[in-house]
């Protein structure tokens, strides 16, 4: 196998996994588009009603050493990313109202999936980078803390 | 007079038991935590001095690619109750766009269960790759990644 051979089959292959699985939480059309917007994804609907994004993305793996990883990323940062902390603080008592006992991801300010328990979490948010992990407690939550066995 | 520089801020997180309680604020770090699987996901974690080393839950074992949280190196470890035995392993993290490998974590049963963060970012290995100021009174952690 060459290497652009290689190359077309990775991208086909992003093709019928990544997008197919794309989730937004959202529950109509505009909201979709409005959190596509957010994203910095230029979209347009077709006058049959199809939603067409332009999206790319291609990755390398194992770009450069993990030593150089801090170095590149000091010079040429990376693309700025929501605070997922800062939401979920903010909106803490709606999202333990719904989803207590659970594990979550958080992602560009959203719950992107709940499970009760981890590896259920984890088969969902194969396609998104850096999610934001917790879990929201049943139990009132003690804000003072010394770590007692 | 002594100055020390630093690059970052990074600002405390409210939290409010109730709609009616006072705040309050927690020094929170987003760490990212590049799994078994190669993966990355962020972990939110409590600044904590007194923390020797890095602890997280012992229910995010799956994340970490284990079949049970207690079959790492077997570590007593002093907390404010007494001992307690924890679990050591050894992963990659990324911390204020450092990459930290071969950064011990520990696995503890013993932390309490908090929405906002699910461990501790204790100072062995990681704090060696920083300096920091802390200020309570504005709410604010400062961090230089050139100490």
């Amino acid at each position: 196998m060459n290497y652009s051979t290689k190359v077309y089959e990775d991208i086909e292959v992003v093709k019928t996994t990544t997008i197919n699985s794309a989730y937004t939480g959202a529950k109509s059309p505009v909201e979709v588009l409005e959190i596509l917007d957010r994203l910095g994804y230029e979209t347009y609907v077709t006058k049959e009603g199809d939603l067409w994004v332009k999206y790319w993305q291609i990755g390398a793996e194992d770009f450069v050493s993990p030593e150089q990883v801090a170095v590149i990323r000091s010079i040429r940062p990376s693309l700025e990313r929501v605070d997922e902390l800062d939401w979920l603080s903010k909106n803490l008592q709606n999202i333990r109202g719904r989803y207590s006992d659970q594990w979550v991801a958080v992602y560009s300010n959203e719950i992107i999936a709940a499970a009760s328990n981890l590896p259920d979490l984890m088969s969902q948010i194969g396609g998104f980078d850096r999610p934001l992990i917790t879990f929201i407690p049943a139990e009132p939550v003690v804000w003072t803390f010394t770590y007692a066995s | 007079m002594l100055v020390k520089n630093f690059e970052q801020v990074v600002r405390f997180y409210e939290a409010r038991q109730d709609s009616n309680g006072p705040s309050i604020w927690l020094p929170l770090v987003d760490v990212t935590l590049i799994t078994p699987a190669n993966s990355r996901v962020s972990l939110s974690l409590l600044f904590d001095t007194g923390a020797s080393f890095t602890t997280l839950r012992a229910d995010l074992y799956p994340i970490l690619g284990l079949q049970s949280w207690d079959q790492g190196i077997r570590v007593e470890s002093c907390t404010a109750g007494g001992p307690t035995i924890v679990y050591r392993y050894i992963y990659t993290l990324e911390i204020f766009g450092k990459t930290i490998i071969d950064c011990p974590i520990h696995l503890s049963s013993q932390l309490p269960q908090n929405p906002l963060f699910v461990g501790l970012l204790g100072r062995d290995t990681v704090f060696n790759e920083f300096g920091f100021g802390f200020w309570e009174s504005t709410h604010e952690l400062y961090n230089t990644t050139n100490p």
